[in-house]
């Protein structure tokens, strides 16, 4: 699994693993930037029914390797993915 | 030229010869667990978020080398298909004192198997495909066939013990990178 796709202009690359990869049947994508994080799993939800519940409720997210917190409500400040960022879901880690 | 003798399980020798780390971990690789719930594991499959993995794996080095005053330490995972009865995981410390050397060890691959971005798929074999794990309780993981509703009562990847924290989903505590 590469880290290096790169995105397209205006867009950020996601990347799924394990659970994540098997639910959407991809290893990643590119969405359109710039997207408040709040807005991150209702958007992956409308794209794939039940990912929610599976997948992403148990899962971490990263942006630009670095983990970052999902709000349950949109906030005025909130973080922001911007364009060109690498996002990745992270599935409970299962190593050794 | 070695001495040695064995009854069943158990193999000693003597030598004079240079101590050959995989030669002697050769003969207990038999013992690896090679079943979940009973079930059959045929082979698993490693897959990892590598780059993030390799930042994970660092951080957790560097926390373990300053709690045990280690001299050094190396961890390695293997990625991929990896059959039953081979190692996944290696990792080797040095340390002037010995009782510190197993504890770092032990805890690295326990953080290790909290931590690190790498995903273990398991196959037994037949017509019921590849089951990704989570360590976490020794649950049974997610099914990789699409389309199945059939979840544990309990959360899709095993009993919640305790309340989830802010920014927890299902991990333990929520990892940030260099604040080990």
């Amino acid at each position: 699994m590469s880290s290096s796709t790169k995105a397209p202009a205006g867009h950020f690359t996601i990347l799924y693993f394990a659970s994540a990869s098997s639910h959407t049947s991809k290893s990643s994508e590119f969405f359109a930037a710039p997207l408040p994080i709040s807005k991150l799993f209702p958007k992956l939800e409308d794209q794939y029914q039940g990912f929610k519940a599976k997948v992403l409720d148990s899962s971490l997210v990263t942006v630009n390797l670095e983990y970052v917190d999902i709000p349950d409500t949109p906030a005025e400040d909130e973080f922001m993915i911007k364009e060109g960022d690498e996002v990745a879901i992270i599935p409970p880690v299962s190593s050794g | 030229m070695p001495s040695e003798i064995s009854e069943e399980n158990c193999f000693v020798a003597l030598t004079t010869d240079l101590l050959d780390a995989k030669q002697i971990m050769d003969r207990v690789r038999s013992t690896t667990r090679d079943n979940f719930a009973g079930k059959p594991v045929k082979e698993l499959e490693y897959t990892s978020y590598e780059p993030r993995a390799l930042q994970s794996m660092l951080t957790i080095c560097k926390a373990i080398v300053e709690k045990h005053s280690l001299t050094s330490i190396a961890m390695i995972h293997r990625l991929g298909i990896v059959p039953i009865a081979e190692e996944s995981i290696l990792i080797a410390v040095s340390s002037p004192h010995r009782q510190a050397a197993w504890k770092a060890g032990e805890e690295a691959l326990e953080e290790c198997k909290q931590k690190v971005e790498v995903w273990k798929k398991e196959e037994f074999g037949g017509e019921e495909g590849g089951v990704w794990r989570a360590n976490r309780d020794g649950a049974t993981g997610v099914r990789v066939e699409k389309g199945e509703e059939e979840r544990p009562a309990q959360g899709p990847h095993g009993p919640i013990l305790r309340p989830k924290v802010p920014g927890e989903r299902g991990h333990g505590a929520v990892v940030r990178p260099n604040a080990l």
